[in-house]
């Protein structure tokens, strides 16, 4: 065992709280439990983390294959469909040899994971949107799915907490779709960038702004400013982006009511003779195969959407034959992953910034709120819900400046100004987008693993035809040239902002859980992750994820107090 | 010193300072260095493919030649060092050598359709042709003309020599920019730590 720092022997305490998973999620219910007295085992499956393993500094001409190592390939076939999965880092990332799952013919999904102290809050994307009214009521105002059962007001107080402590840089834009939060100062646009907010202000009367993201422009809570140094996924040695294990979980372990357990790859929740109530849960150390229980009060699961899930549907006792708190028959049901594959790219000729490589390197792009089927636009024809832009424009190198030659290294160093816009559109709920348990598959713990059944449907392709012409017409309207769209619906997963499979609801016969991410049928066990969520909105999703931790966290602290739980 | 040094070295002694509680956490837990990559565990990679000695793990003499030629003419020293200097052709190997079959056959079969057409119109393999032929016949390559209309035209059909120029030419491109001459040749000083951003600094509407 390691990575305690409590005395007495982990597996003959009972807990307040179990707590699986250290990622965004993780450590903020770690964190915020401890720092109230609850005495807490936080759970990893992976090994802990050091700075000392950062590359983010490190030149690709010192990698022996400059990141084209067969080692990913051969280990990783799976995680290296995303970017940040590199033979920097690949260690970081599930090895696909011991993580399987399965898909049925014809319907793939790429499921990228982290088994690490800290999870994929180590390479997110940080990029932190809040959800509006227009999202968690979007059902009543469309007619298609369920809304939330909770408000943006419920949910504001908890960005607000979040924000200020992870540390969000952005600009205030008072968009209908987008609520402002508590932002440090933005970081700033490129010319380029500048030039399209003007310009499709002027002519679509939509807003561009700065990424709002979770990397600081000032020094924060004893972080310190971005340098500008560029690959974030490979870690920071000044803390600069938000990542559990150097915040979250640090505030938790320092709290003295924290026990953290690494390499305990956790197969399913305990329940005690006492009907309807968990005990804690059981897990497989990672290294040795002993199998052990860490009891605890409540149970807590934040092991990202899919995760959590596998874990109660491989929690099946004879009142839950189909997954434990599964009276409802929603569990592993509705997943979402958000649609992308569409946008456009194009060139800004009139710029004449040169490209180097010694440049500031800004870790962050620029953002364009959802403007389809808005209180302010009207209904469009083809599709419900909307899209948002990610994207950015810059001078870069002409890699694909062509001939041969000296002029061919000349026009690489002239290079080119390109701008670019790219598509994160709503993945609707569905019933028939689900995981289950493929009984003939295991992982290298011996854990039943997951089937996973998922397509993106026709108003996922609405949205990204739309999307890559509507970026084009930005562009144009930008003055970029040799313009070109991008319109079609990429595989599931690729977004990887897995979404839904035990949604939040307030009525149990539908829902898995409830206003504060409690199981309607296990009220000692709760999911904080993705897994929780009723939509998917189009705005990524970890920081609504975060609030709605602080918030259930806020509930559950209240219960004990009164001795509920 | 350089303003940028001034501030790269200020950046790194506050990380300093900000690591030390949380490097106490995670040293107090055990590490497990066969899950580090080699990367994560400081390894060095930068020196291997200029060690005395070396010889190709993937390539026969004939093609290393011939790909050291090609390298040199696609990516020529000019004022600054090309990618022979850059060893490009070592990095190639080194990869290809790791690659699946079929990638490996791809390649090869890029390499001799280059020798193919020398032979066929010069008679020699390309890497004993002179220096003016070898532009002729890698002019032809790069820029195909098919038909009386050029490649882009409507109506022109592919030339099968210009896919195999731009895959060659895409891996060679590909070995000098991430090698440190490369890395040299963009710009890069060598400093990481490179902010802040200043972003745009022009009036509204002009960025000129």
């Amino acid at each position: 065992m390691s990575g305690t720092n409590m005395a007495q022997d982990p597996l003959l305490t009972t807990y307040d709280a179990v707590v699986v998973g250290s990622g965004a999620t993780g450590g903020w219910a770690a964190k915020q439990l401890g720092e109230a007295g609850l005495k807490v085992a936080l759970l990893e499956a992976g090994r802990a983390v050091s700075p000392k393993e950062f590359t983010e500094h490190m030149p690709s001409y010192k990698l022996k294959y400059r990141d084209h190592s067969p080692e990913v390939v051969r280990t990783r076939p799976v995680q290296k469909q995303c970017y940040a999965c590199m033979e920097y880092n690949y260690e970081w990332f599930v090895n696909d040899l011991e993580n399987p799952y399965s898909t049925p013919p014809g319907k793939p999904f790429t499921w990228q994971r982290l088994r690490i102290l800290g999870g994929r809050s180590l390479v997110w994307g940080r990029q932190s949107y809040r959800l509006s009214d227009n999202d968690f009521k979007a059902a009543g105002r469309d007619g298609y799915g369920d809304d939330w059962p909770i408000g943006y007001a419920d949910l504001a107080p908890y960005y607000d907490i979040v924000e200020r402590y992870v540390g969000i840089s952005g600009a205030t834009e008072g968009n209908e779709m987008l609520p402002d939060g508590q932002f440090l100062p933005p970081m700033k646009m490129s010319c380029g960038e500048v030039q399209l907010r003007a310009r499709v202000k002027a002519k679509f009367g939509h807003t561009v702004t700065i990424g709002r993201t979770a990397i600081l422009t000032q020094n924060h809570n004893g972080r310190l400013a971005c340098h500008y140094c560029g690959p974030c996924e490979r870690g920071c040695s000044t803390f600069s982006y938000f990542s559990s294990p150097f915040t979250t979980v640090k505030d938790a372990l320092a709290s003295g009511n924290c026990t953290l357990l690494t390499n305990a790859v956790v197969s399913h929740v305990d329940m005690d003779t006492e009907p309807n109530k968990t005990r804690g849960v059981t897990y497989v150390d990672r290294l040795t195969r002993q199998v052990k229980e860490v009891r605890g009060k409540a149970v807590i699961l934040c092991a990202q959407a899919l995760e959590s899930t596998r874990i109660l549907l491989n929690s099946s006792t004879r009142e839950y034959p189909n997954g434990l708190a599964n009276s409802s028959g929603a569990l592993g049901h509705y997943l979402m992953d958000h649609v992308v594959g569409a946008g456009a790219s194009g060139r800004l000729p009139e710029f004449k910034t040169l490209p180097n490589a010694n440049e500031p390197e800004r870790p962050n792009g620029i953002y364009v709120p959802r403007f389809r089927n808005t209180p302010s636009s009207k209904r469009h024809s083809r599709f419900i819900r909307g899209y948002g832009y990610q994207g950015g424009a810059e001078a870069g190198f002409n890699f694909s400046a062509e001939g041969y030659g000296a002029s061919l290294k000349k026009a690489v160093k002239e290079g080119e100004y390109g701008i670019s816009l790219g598509a994160f559109g709503e993945s609707l709920a569905r019933w028939d987008n689900y995981i289950e348990i493929d009984r003939d598959l295991k992982d290298a713990w011996g854990i039943p693993a997951l089937r996973i059944s998922m397509t993106h449907g026709d108003n996922e392709a609405a949205l990204m035809e739309d999307a890559g012409a509507t970026a084009a017409e930005m562009l144009e309207a930008a003055g970029a040239k040799d313009i070109r769209v991008q319109a079609g619906v990429e595989m599931p997963g690729m977004a990887i902002h897995e979404l839904g499979t035990a949604r939040m609801g307030n009525d149990p016969k539908k829902s898995v859980l409830n206003a504060f991410n409690q199981a309607h049928d296990v009220k000692n066990l709760f999911v904080m992750d993705g897994a929780s969520f009723v939509s998917s909105a189009c705005q990524n999703p970890t920081l609504t994820m975060m609030a709605l931790t602080v918030r259930a966290c806020d509930h559950l602290i209240g219960r004990f107090r009164k001795g509920e739980i | 010193m350089k303003r940028r040094d001034l501030i790269r070295g200020s950046v790194l002694a506050g990380a300093a300072a900000a690591l030390r509680p949380s490097l106490a956490a995670a040293q107090s837990v055990a590490q497990q260095p066969s899950e580090l990559t080699p990367a994560q565990s400081g390894v060095d990679a930068s020196k291997d493919l200029a060690a005395p000695g070396w010889k190709p793990l993937f390539l026969d003499e004939h093609q290393n030649e011939t790909l050291i030629v090609l390298s040199d003419l696609i990516i020529p020293a000019t004022d600054t060092p090309g990618a022979k200097e850059a060893l490009v052709n070592r990095y190639i190997d080194l990869v290809l050598a790791a690659e699946t079959p079929e990638t490996q056959r791809t390649f090869l079969n890029s390499l001799g359709y280059v020798d193919g057409e020398s032979m066929r119109r010069f008679k020699a393999a390309f890497r004993y042709l002179s220096r003016e032929d070898q532009d002729i016949l890698l002019h032809g390559l790069a820029y195909p003309r098919i038909g009386g209309g050029w490649a882009g035209d409507t109506g022109a059909v592919a030339d099968p020599g210009h896919g195999h120029f731009e895959a060659l030419k895409g891996r060679i491109m590909s070995a000098y920019y991430s090698s440190q001459i490369g890395e040299k040749e963009l710009g890069w000083d060598g400093a990481f730590a490179h902010g802040p951003y200043q972003g745009c600094e022009h009036p509204e509407g002009d960025h000129k």
